[in-house]
């Protein structure tokens, strides 16, 4: 596995991610988010970065949370059940984060412009107030007399996005056993795109399933196997949501003193993902693993 | 808001509410976090429409049906789907296609006289009072769909306001012609369902009006719970309540393990 040019160490990874950088991330709410990688960043001390998260829960939110954020667009950023985002919630209300107000289509055309080195991508204007708020990011387009009103969203090229998939092999092609969301579409959209996945596999697994890999290996710039790496959520048919987890980071989010309490003992100690993982404990993660927290 | 029947959860109720409306051949999107809608899709298969589709919109997954009402993101939903879509196929027809689904159900922060949904922000958007999830697909399915139905699970004067402070999902906007004369297509919001009633808009000036009252509920409670003038008949109706058939059905074809119940239970008296 050592010839593999892909597969290379979460720091090594890192080094692509600049203060002031614009950073997408993937997955959908509580199901594939980064984590492993946004760990790394905040260890990495990373300032000034402006997030454009697929919707999402944690990985937004514990980036703003650690101050690593001067703004980040808002697709949708939610804990579900749980509640409202809690971190973001306490930043917009404060002022401390620009939000950047979007919707789906916003999300989709900007990417899918940026995707295709297009200026920008034609929506159409559905009577919100998201013009009115974000008035950058929703031009009025020109239209024929009659034609249907559309607006303008500027292409979308985040600088570095972070994915997690479940499996890789060694050149970095990308499985998934859910759906992929909107990842590929960011990996094609962005300049430079990290992949965690919990394991590695051999080249002859992946090519056993084929319809699995959602991001071939063109679109991949790095490879970090973090086992795990999606942890408190939750990786399409190997592990669940941390439901005991998420509220315990909740309760920490009540405010900043307390959440850096919450960074201090998860994040910040030393050999990074390794002792995180021994803080949540093998059995937790078994448990999570074992299908017995589904309904 | 006082205890309701103890015949069923509040979760099953508006399940059965939205189901009742749904008519066979239809197509419809079905959100992340939406219990309550995956169930009534499926409850309506099960009942008098058979070929309704309906699809996770951030999953893919197409008439996912196994007896338990399970997050429609799940990757557990693909072993029981029909198709599997990838999103970025799937925006042509959520993001730009007009009239391509028939309905959408969407819960809201808030909602107001003419149905339109807040799921932005309480007070000004610069230094919000509350900030909310954000507008995700809403924008679209309200303003692209033939129709949709607001599902609330609160009826109370901070969720029913005069005037939405964000608009995010165009309802009937100003009411009258309005949501046409901003060039959105034919549709807008036809049933708003909450633990007190049902609720439909008057179909020329689009104002939210009552259409029934749940068992016990009166209009007076209604009245103190709602922030805005309802159009009030002149004879209210009164929601006529799950029927067995229909309560066995959901709980033993569509919501085998309960979720409905455990999650969805009817507000506590104040």
């Amino acid at each position: 596995m050592t010839s593999s040019r892909k597969i290379v160490s979460l720091d090594t990874a890192l080094s692509a991610v600049q203060d002031g950088m614009t950073l997408g991330i993937g997955g959908w709410i509580f199901h594939g988010q980064p984590m492993a990688l946004v760990r790394g960043l905040i260890r990495k001390g990373v300032r000034d970065l402006t997030l454009v998260p697929s919707p999402g829960s944690v990985a937004p939110d514990i980036l703003i949370g650690a101050g690593c954020a001067k703004a980040t667009a808002c697709v949708f950023i939610s804990f579900e059940h749980l509640g409202l985002a809690p971190n973001f919630r306490r930043a917009a209300q404060a002022g401390h984060v620009k939000v950047m107000e979007m919707d789906g289509p916003g999300i989709a055309g900007g990417l899918r412009a940026g995707a295709c080195d297009l200026p920008y991508g034609l929506i159409p204007d559905l009577g919100t107030d998201l013009p009115r708020v974000n008035p950058e990011g929703y031009r009025r387009a020109r239209i024929q007399e009659g034609g249907r009103p559309l607006l303008e969203v500027p292409a979308i090229k985040p600088d570095v996005v972070f994915l997690h998939g479940q499996q890789a092999d060694e050149e970095g092609n990308i499985q998934y056993f859910g759906a992929a969301y909107f990842d590929l579409l960011m990996a094609q959209a962005a300049r430079h795109v990290i992949c965690s996945v919990d394991r590695i596999v051999p080249s002859s697994t992946v090519r056993q399933s084929a319809r699995l890999t959602k991001i071939p290996s063109a679109f991949v710039d790095a490879v970090v196997v973090a086992p795990y790496g999606a942890h408190p959520g939750a990786s399409s048919g190997l592990y669940e949501q941390d439901e005991a987890h998420l509220k315990a980071y909740v309760t920490a989010s009540r405010d900043q003193k307390s959440f850096d309490g919450y960074l201090a003992e998860h994040v910040h100690g030393a050999n990074g993902e390794q002792t995180y993982l021994d803080h949540i404990g093998a059995g937790t993660l078994a448990s999570l693993s074992s299908g017995t927290s589904k309904p | 808001m006082p205890v309701r029947s103890d015949a069923c959860s509040m979760g099953e109720m508006l399940a059965v509410l939205l189901a009742r409306d749904m008519a066979d051949g239809e197509k419809a999107i079905v959100g992340t976090n939406s219990d309550i809608q995956v169930a009534a899709c499926n409850l309506a298969r099960q009942r008098q429409a058979p070929h309704l589709w309906w699809v996770s919109g951030p999953g893919g997954m197409t008439n996912a049906t196994e007896g338990i009402v399970r997050p429609a993101a799940d990757a557990e939903n693909i072993a029981v789907a029909e198709a599997v879509m990838d999103l970025p196929q799937m925006i042509d027809f959520i993001d730009w296609q007009v009239h391509f689904f028939d309905f959408a159900i969407l819960g809201a922060l808030q909602t107001d006289r003419f149905g339109n949904i807040n799921t932005v922000c309480i007070g000004d958007h610069a230094r919000p009072k509350l900030r909310g999830p954000g507008t995700v697909g809403i924008s679209a399915l309200c303003g692209l769909s033939r129709r949709f139905y607001i599902m609330m699970t609160r009826h109370d004067r901070g969720a029913f306001v005069p005037k939405v402070d964000f608009i995010c999902g165009a309802g009937h906007l100003d009411g009258g012609t309005s949501r046409t004369d901003r060039g959105l297509p034919e549709g807008g919001p036809r049933l708003v369902v909450t633990p007190l009633g049902v609720f439909d808009f008057e179909p020329e000036g689009k104002a939210m009006r009552v259409k029934s009252l749940h068992e016990g509920v009166t209009i007076e409670e209604v009245r103190d719970n709602t922030g805005f003038d309802l159009i009030v008949p002149a004879a209210i109706e009164r929601t006529v309540s799950p029927d067995d058939e229909e309560l066995f059905i959901l709980r033993r074809a569509v919501d085998t393990t309960g979720v409905l119940a455990r999650k969805f239970p009817w507000p506590k008296a104040n």
